[in-house]
C-alpha cells in the first residue's frame, strides 16, 4: 500500500496525496502514455493487512522516469514533447509494488529547464540531506532511487561515502524509457524495491540493481551505452542476485562504506575542485597547467597501463605538485590496481587502486576535505 | 639470426633439401639438449633473478605455512620447455618445489606434508579425507598461519569445495596449481606458488573460506570454475568475480563470502573413512534416463542433475535416491520452486553440477530429509 507514516514526511505525503488527484482525474489521459505492460496475465491479488516493510521511492529523474513515442523508439525520448514519468505514474503502472513494501514517494528530480551554469552538485547535497534524513526514521526499512544511467554509478558512489545508514538504499535505472517496447524499467524497478526491502541488503553499502545482478556502488560501471547489460563490477563482480524465487547475496563489500565512512553524515556545501586527465600517445602536459590555472586542488590522471603518463604530462605534473595540487593516478584499462610502487612514492603520486578515475575524483574531492597529506590520502584510498 | 643454418634451410623444396633440413635439425636438437644439459645445474628458468621479493622478514616472524602437495600440473616436467601438453616427464617432489623457489624461505617457514604426486583426474574421496585431516590437524596448531595446497587443475574446483565444506579452522587455505608445467619457459607455477603462500599468510585472507590462487587472483573455491582448457586465466567465479588480488604491493580483498563455509560448516568428516557414492547425469536432447538407472543399480544414494528423465527419477526415489537438480549452463541459479518441491527433488543453487555432488555427499553423511538438504543448498 501506498502510505507514509511518519511526520517526517509529511512533504511528500503532501505531494503524493495531491498527484494521487491528478492522476485519477487525468487515468484516461495518461493511459496512453502508460508503460508497456502485457494484459495477458494481470498481477496477482494483494493481500491488505499483510505485515510490509516501508521502502522510500524516491526518484532523481532517468530514462526510467521518461517517455518516448512511439513505443519502438528506444534512442531519442524525453524532451519537451514528451512529458516526464512522474513517481506517482511509476505506482499506478506497477500496482506489484505494493505487494512488497508500504511505498513512500519523493521526488527528487533536478529542475527541467536549469538556469545556465546551475552545478549539480546542489543536486548531490539536496538528495545526501535527504537520504541521512530518511534513513534515519525509524518506519523506514530501504530507499530506493532512481536515476539516469550515464553518471548513476557516481552518483552511487557519492552516497556511498556519505550516507550514514545501514539500511539498504538502492540505485536503479532503465536503458530504455518507461513507455518503451521489452523495457527494462518496470522489471528493474520491482526489483529494486525488493533488495530494498529485504534484510539481507543491510550494511552493504549503497547498492545498484539493474537486469537481475545486485552490485556495489564502488565497482559498477556503465560499459555498454545501449544494451540491458550495461552494468558490470569492474574486477570483482556482482554480490548478488534479484532472482523471481528470492533476493540472494553471495559476498559483501569488504571496502569502508555508508555507516563506517569517515565521510557519513556530513552536509557538503561544496567540494575542492578535481579534474580528470586522460594520458594517450603524446598527451601534452598543458592541459594540466590549464587545470591548474583554474584553480584545481587535486588532480586524477587516467594513466595508460599502471597508470603511466606521458614525458610532457610527468613535466606538467611537478609543477602542479610544486603549488600543491595533489595527484591520484587510475588506469584507463577500465579494470586492475594502480599499485604503491617506490618509483611512484618518490614522485609523490597516489595510487589510485582499482577506482575508475570518475570515482577517484569524488573520493580525492571528500579526501581533501580533510587533508592533503599524501600519506593520509593513500590510506583513504587503500580503505576506501 | 638470419646466417643461423636452420632457419636458411627451413623452407626445403628437395628430397635433398629435405634430407639436409633433417640432418641440420637434429644437429640443432643435439646443440639444444647438450646446452640443457648444461643449464641444467643454474636450473631452466629464464629469469630465475628477476622475481620480485616481498621485503624479507626477521626468521622470527615468519608465519608457519603448511604446503600439502598432491602434484598436478604444478609439479609436472615435460619433455621439453615448450611442451604444454602430454607432458609426461615425471614429476618434481615437494622439496625440489621448494628448491626451485628460495624466496619463499624468505616469507614463510614452510612445512611440506605430501598427500601424494598424482594429476587431479586420479584425486578420490580418499585423497580428499587425508588432506582435509591433515590440513585440521596442521592448523589446530596454535603456531600455523594457513595451509597452501597444491592440486592439478582439471578438478582442483572440486577439492577446494571439498575443503571449504570440511575446514575446521578459519585460518587461510590457498589450492594452488599452474596451467603449464614445471619446467616450462613462462610457466605460471612458480609466481602462483609465491602468491599462495603469501595469501596463506595474509590476516585478511583470514575467514574467506578457501580460496583458489592462478594468475594473481584470489578467487573462492565455491564460486569459481576451470573455464578454459590451457589458458592462464582459466579460473573464474562466473557468476560473481574474484574476492581480490594478489599485487606486488599487496593483498588485497573487495568482497567477502557470505555463505557458510569451514569454520562455520555443520559437515565433519574427522571419523569418516569413506563418503556416500553421489554421480552426475548430463542432459541433452533424448536423453531417456538409462544412466539415472545405471546408477541408481551401481548403488548412487544421491544423484546429480543437469535436466531429468521424470520416470527414472521417480524409480530412483522410489529406490531410495535423492536427486539434486543442477544446471549444464555454468553460471546462473536453480531457482526453488513449487513444481520441484511436488517432484521432491532439491534445487543446486548455482552450484555447478560437479560442486552440487560434493555437497550432496557430505548432505548424505547426515541426513537424507529432503526439506534439510534443500537447507544444506541454500547455506552452503
Amino acid at each position: 500500500m501506498m502510505t507514509s507514516r511518519s511526520s517526517t514526511f509529511s512533504l511528500c505525503r503532501r505531494r503524493m496525496l495531491v498527484s494521487l488527484c491528478a492522476a485519477t482525474s487525468l487515468l484516461s489521459s495518461a493511459a496512453l502514455l502508460a508503460q508497456e505492460i502485457p494484459k495477458y496475465a494481470p498481477p496477482p491479488e494483494i493481500d491488505p493487512n499483510a505485515e510490509r516493510p516501508t521502502v522510500v521511492l524516491m526518484s532523481m529523474g532517468g530514462t526510467i522516469a521518461s517517455r518516448g513515442t512511439p513505443r519502438l523508439n528506444v534512442t531519442n525520448y524525453g524532451g519537451p514533447e514528451n512529458p516526464r514519468v512522474d513517481p506517482e505514474d511509476w505506482y499506478r503502472d506497477l500496482p506489484e509494488l505494493a505487494g512488497i513494501a508500504n511505498i513512500v514517494l519523493e521526488d527528487q528530480r533536478a529542475p527541467q529547464n536549469p538556469e545556465p551554469g546551475r552545478s549539480t552538485f546542489e543536486d548531490w547535497r539536496r538528495v545526501a540531506k535527504r537520504l541521512n534524513e530518511i534513513a534515519k526514521d525509524p518506519s523506514v526499512d530501504g530507499i530506493v532511487v532512481t536515476h539516469g544511467t550515464n553518471i548513476m554509478a557516481e552518483t552511487a558512489y557519492y552516497m556511498n561515502l556519505v550516507v550514514d545508514t545501514e539500511k539498504p538504499i538502492v540505485f536503479v535505472g532503465a536503458q530504455r524509457p518507461w513507455t518503451g517496447l521489452s523495457g527494462d524499467g518496470p522489471r528493474n524497478l520491482y526489483d529494486a524495491v525488493r533488495v530494498a526491502a529485504s534484510k539481507e541488503a543491510r550494511g552493504k553499502g549503497v547498492l545498484h540493481a539493474m537486469n537481475q545482478y545486485i552490485h556495489t556502488a564502488r565497482d559498477v560501471d556503465k560499459t555498454s551505452a545501449y544494451r540491458v547489460d550495461t552494468f558490470k563490477d569492474v574486477d570483482v563482480g556482482a554480490i548478488g542476485f534479484a532472482d523471481p524465487d528470492k533476493i540472494v547475496f553471495y559476498r559483501e563489500p569488504t571496502r569502508r562504506h555508508t555507516s563506517q565512512s569517515e565521510f557519513a553524515g556530513i552536509d557538503f556545501e561544496s567540494l575542492p575542485k578535481v579534474d580528470v586527465v586522460l594520458a594517450y600517445r603524446d598527451a601534452p602536459g598543458y592541459v594540466i597547467d590549464a587545470m591548474v590555472s583554474n584553480g584545481v586542488e587535486g588532480l586524477i590522471i587516467e594513466g595508460t597501463g599502471a597508470g603511466s603518463l606521458t614525458a610532457g604530462q610527468t613535466e606538467a605534473v611537478e609543477r602542479a605538485k610544486k603549488k600543491g595540487v595533489v595527484v591520484v593516478a587510475t588506469a584507463r584499462t577500465q579494470g586492475g590496481r594502480v599499485q604503491a610502487t617506490p618509483r611512484r612514492a618518490a614522485a609523490g603520486i597516489v595510487p589510485g587502486d582499482n577506482l575508475l578515475p570518475e570515482k577517484a575524483r569524488i573520493l580525492l574531492q571528500l579526501a581533501l576535505t580533510v587533508t592533503r597529506d599524501p600519506a593520509e590520502i593513500e590510506r583513504i584510498f587503500a580503505e576506501y | 639470426m638470419t646466417s643461423h643454418p636452420f632457419l636458411r634451410s627451413s623452407r626445403p623444396r628437395t628430397r635433398d633439401a629435405i634430407r639436409t633440413f633433417r640432418s641440420r635439425s637434429l644437429q640443432c636438437i643435439a646443440v639444444l639438449l647438450f646446452s640443457g644439459l648444461a643449464a641444467g645445474a643454474a636450473g631452466q628458468e629464464l629469469a630465475r633473478a628477476a622475481m620480485p621479493v616481498a621485503k624479507p622478514m626477521p626468521e622470527a616472524a615468519r608465519p608457519k605455512i603448511g604446503l600439502f602437495t598432491t602434484g598436478g600440473t604444478i609439479q609436472s616436467k615435460g619433455e621439453h620447455r615448450q611442451k604444454l601438453m602430454e607432458y609426461g616427464a615425471g614429476r618434481v617432489t615437494p622439496d625440489e618445489l621448494l628448491a626451485d623457489l628460495p624466496e619463499l624461505a624468505e616469507i614463510a617457514h614452510i612445512e611440506v606434508t605430501e598427500i601424494s604426486n598424482i594429476g587431479s583426474g586420479g584425486i578420490t574421496y580418499e585423497h580428499q579425507l587425508a588432506l582435509v585431516k591433515a590440513i585440521n590437524a596442521y592448523l589446530a596448531r596454535p603456531d600455523t598461519a594457513g595451509a597452501v595446497v597444491t592440486h592439478g587443475t582439471g578438478t582442483l574446483e572440486e577439492t577446494a569445495y571439498f575443503l571449504n565444506l570440511t575446514v575446521k579452522s578459519d585460518k587461510p587455505v590457498v589450492v594452488v596449481g599452474a596451467m603449464r608445467p614445471f619446467t616450462a619457459v613462462s610457466r605460471d607455477g612458480p609466481f602462483n606458488l609465491y602468491n599462495a603462500v603469501r595469501v596463506a599468510a595474509s590476516p585478511d585472507a583470514r575467514d574467506m573460506g578457501v580460496v583458489i590462487m592462478l594468475n594473481d587472483e584470489i578467487n573462492a573455491a565455491r564460486d569459481t570454475t576451470k573455464s578454459n582448457t590451457y589458458r592462464l586465466e582459466t579460473f573464474v567465479a562466473r557468476d560473481l568475480g574474484p574476492l581480490g588480488y594478489a599485487d606486488s604491493d599487496r593483498i588485497v580483498f573487495y568482497r567477502r563470502p557470505i555463505y557458510r563455509h569451514t569454520h562455520r560448516s555443520e559437515f565433519d568428516v574427522s571419523d569418516l573413512t569413506e563418503l556416500p557414492r553421489v554421480d552426475v547425469t548430463y542432459d541433452y536432447q533424448e536423453d531417456d534416463g538409462v544412466a539415472i538407472d545405471a546408477f541408481v543399480a551401481a548403488g548412487a544414494k544421491g544423484i546429480v542433475l543437469t535436466g531429468s528423465d521424470a520416470e527414472a527419477v521417480k524409480r530412483g526415489q522410489a529406490a531410495g535416491v535423492v536427486f539434486v537438480q543442477s544446471d549444464r549452463k555454468g553460471s546462473g541459479r536453480v531457482l526453488e520452486s513449487a513444481r520441484s518441491r511436488e517432484r521432491g527433488i532439491v534445487t543446486a543453487d548455482n552450484l555447478p553440477p560437479h560442486k552440487a555432488r560434493i555437497l550432496l555427499r557430505l548432505a548424505l553423511t547426515k541426513t537424507t530429509d529432503l526439506d534439510e538438504i534443500q537447507r544444506m543448498f541454500n547455506e552452503y
